[in-house]
């Protein structure tokens, strides 16, 4: 219950905080009254800033930290590793080198998201054919695909800074690797919602295959289960969750590695219950950092910067609340 | 009837050399099948091939008389269980999420367990006489309490055939012989056919001794040695040539009234080749 709730409290308070003062009346005002569809009788000023400014922001953020999070669950279990995140084969980087390309070549935001998502997807497309060329995708070989793609994509994105016109193109990518959402917008949710609500919703549904899974692909065939068919599907929602997030946000670490972990110490390690917790902290936690970002200072602190910030010694406590849960 | 097993000459090989060369058997119900040889003579090799994992280039592997060629993974397993030798231990799940997982192959892909699948499970666990363990992790458990989650995992598949590989490696005396009990008494009961790699002689002669139906395969130079009873071919003779070892066997009664057959180690002897 309390990790259902969770998100959408969170986001119901992040629509208080902010530099422009809006009391909590107000706020349930133009909530009540742009859901039902009834004229609303408050400032123009306000509606503006909590339903068209804050509100798709919060929303997005909590879709993006719960399928960062929930990715990085279904990763870990496949390649049974528990250091493995949501970028490990190599989306991440892959989404890094598109939205850089189309800063440089297009300088349009639409051709940004573009050019992120698909190459994202390209790179882990390479990955997996790349572990393909030895016989049936063995686990070991899919992260060593993923690893040299990531690194192959890093200095392709490397490349792309040293071109880029240090006046305004590489700070703009500088930026966009650093992870933001203070673009959010209704648009936004929509278009990357698709593919983050399908892989999501993948994930959630073969989330008691991945304990199988995580068995290894010679139990896990005795056992019963068509490991490759079963990987794949996997590997393809997670995938999607990811691009669709990393598009929309830019490079946001840490949540896709150590909320999975958070999730085991508070709930086991039965990926039944551990991969829809994992979405409903990754949501939890990135619109609590991104509330943060917006007030600490003047100007905005990128997300990226503050999830590992904030996050790590909050990891750290956990770890001494629950000593580890069995590890 | 066609054999609940039947492998029927199977070969393997990899790329660079030939593993299995035209091995045949068959496996009935209600019966404990030893599969004995040196280590690397392809044991494994061939469990795999029978559980489909691997494909031999020649033969075929043939349950209840269809071949596994033309089966899914799925249909494999409601026939064929699998204990392995090593299992890797990844995460802490808990041994009663463990032993659920033997249920894969009945709960659809995008499903999650039943009660159904749940009181299976515990039955499995109750049966091996390890239900006090069901909500510990299974990373904490001894070598002897892991080898029997994963025993009740593979009851939990509720298929006819069990293989083991080696299950009592690493093991102390007494979860050897708890080991042992367990399949006794599994066989006994359900009428479960056993199939076991296993690099103790003694085995063989252990579920002889229990009055169990029991054969042994000899596995060397990638063929079927000798097939048969355990107290014909378990002989000094045979063991002999299979790990260039002097052996003797020995007979004694048991205080019951009962009879033990048993084969003592002597020393190795250098094969003349």
């Amino acid at each position: 219950m309390l990790f259902i709730a969770a998100p959408f409290l969170v986001i119901l308070v992040s629509l208080l905080i902010g530099r422009y003062p809006v009391d909590i009346a107000t706020v349930i005002n133009i909530l009540g009254c742009r859901i039902t569809m009834q004229p609303c009788y408050i400032e123009d000023i306000y509606q503006t800033v909590v339903w068209d400014i804050r509100l798709p922001r919060a929303i997005l953020g909590a879709m993006v930290g719960g399928c960062l999070a929930i990715s990085g669950a279904a990763f870990q279990g496949l390649f049974r590793n528990p250091l493995v995140s949501s970028g490990i084969l190599g989306v991440s980087s892959g989404a890094g080198f598109g939205a850089a390309l189309a800063i440089i070549l297009f300088h349009k935001v639409a051709a940004i998201y573009t050019c992120a998502f698909a190459f994202g997807i390209f790179a882990v497309i390479l990955s997996y054919f790349i572990s393909k060329v030895y016989n049936g995708t063995p686990t070991i070989m899919l992260v060593l695909g993923g690893v040299i793609v990531s690194s192959v994509f890093s200095a392709l994105l490397s490349l792309a800074k040293y071109l880029a016109d240090p006046m305004n193109e590489l700070p703009a990518i500088v930026f966009w690797l650093m992870g933001s959402l203070a673009s959010a917008r209704y648009s936004d949710i929509m278009i990357a919602g698709i593919p983050m609500l399908v892989g999501v919703g993948g994930i959630i549904l073969i989330r008691w295959r991945i304990n199988v899974l995580s068995m290894g692909d010679r139990e896990a065939h005795s056992l019963g289960i068509n490991t490759t068919l079963n990987k794949g599907i996997v590997i393809a929602c997670a995938t999607l969750a990811t691009a669709g997030a990393v598009c929309v946000s830019g490079i946001i670490g840490w949540v896709g590695l150590v909320i999975p972990h958070i999730g085991r110490m508070l709930v086991g390690n039965d990926n039944r219950v551990l991969i829809p917790v994992s979405f409903s902290l990754g949501a939890t936690f990135l619109v609590i950092v991104d509330d943060f970002g917006r007030i600490l200072t003047g100007s905005e602190i990128p997300l990226g910067i503050l999830t590992a910030i904030l996050g790590g010694p909050f990891f750290v406590y956990l770890l001494k609340k629950t000593k580890g849960g069995g590890w | 009837m066609a054999p609940l097993l039947e492998v029927r000459d199977v070969s393997f090989r990899y790329p660079q050399a030939l593993i299995l060369d035209k091995i045949s058997f068959n496996i009935n119900p209600g019966e404990i099948f030893c599969l004995l040889g040196p280590n690397g003579c392809g044991k494994t090799t061939l469990l795999d091939c029978i559980l489909g994992w691997l494909k031999p280039y020649a033969g075929q592997v043939l349950i209840n008389g269809s071949p596994i060629d033309n089966m899914a993974a799925p249909q494999i397993a409601r026939q064929v269980a699998y204990v392995p030798q090593m299992h890797q231990k990844t995460f802490p799940y808990l041994v009663r999420d463990i032993v659920l997982m033997g249920r894969a192959s009945f709960i659809g892909p995008f499903d999650v367990p039943s009660e159904e699948d749940v009181a299976i499970a515990e039955k499995a666990l109750d049966m091996v006489g390890v239900s006090r363990l069901k909500d510990r992790p299974y990373t904490q458990l001894s070598g002897g309490e892991g080898q029997l989650v994963m025993v009740a995992r593979a009851l939990a598949q509720n298929s006819p055939l069990i293989i083991m590989d080696e299950p009592t490696a690493h093991l102390d005396y007494r979860h050897e012989l708890i080991i042992l009990e367990t399949v006794v008494e599994l066989v006994k009961q359900t009428g479960l056919a056993v199939l076991m790699a296993t690099h103790v002689p003694n085995h063989g002669y252990y579920f002889e001794n229990q009055g169990i139906k029991t054969r042994a395969a000899l596995v060397k130079d990638k063929q079927i040695m000798a097939l048969g009873k355990p107290s014909e071919v378990l002989s000094e003779q045979n063991l002999g040539e299979l790990y260039s070892i002097r052996t003797r066997i020995i007979n004694c009664g048991l205080d019951d009234g009962g009879h033990l057959k048993q084969v003592v180690p002597i020393c190795t002897i250098n094969s003349e080749s």
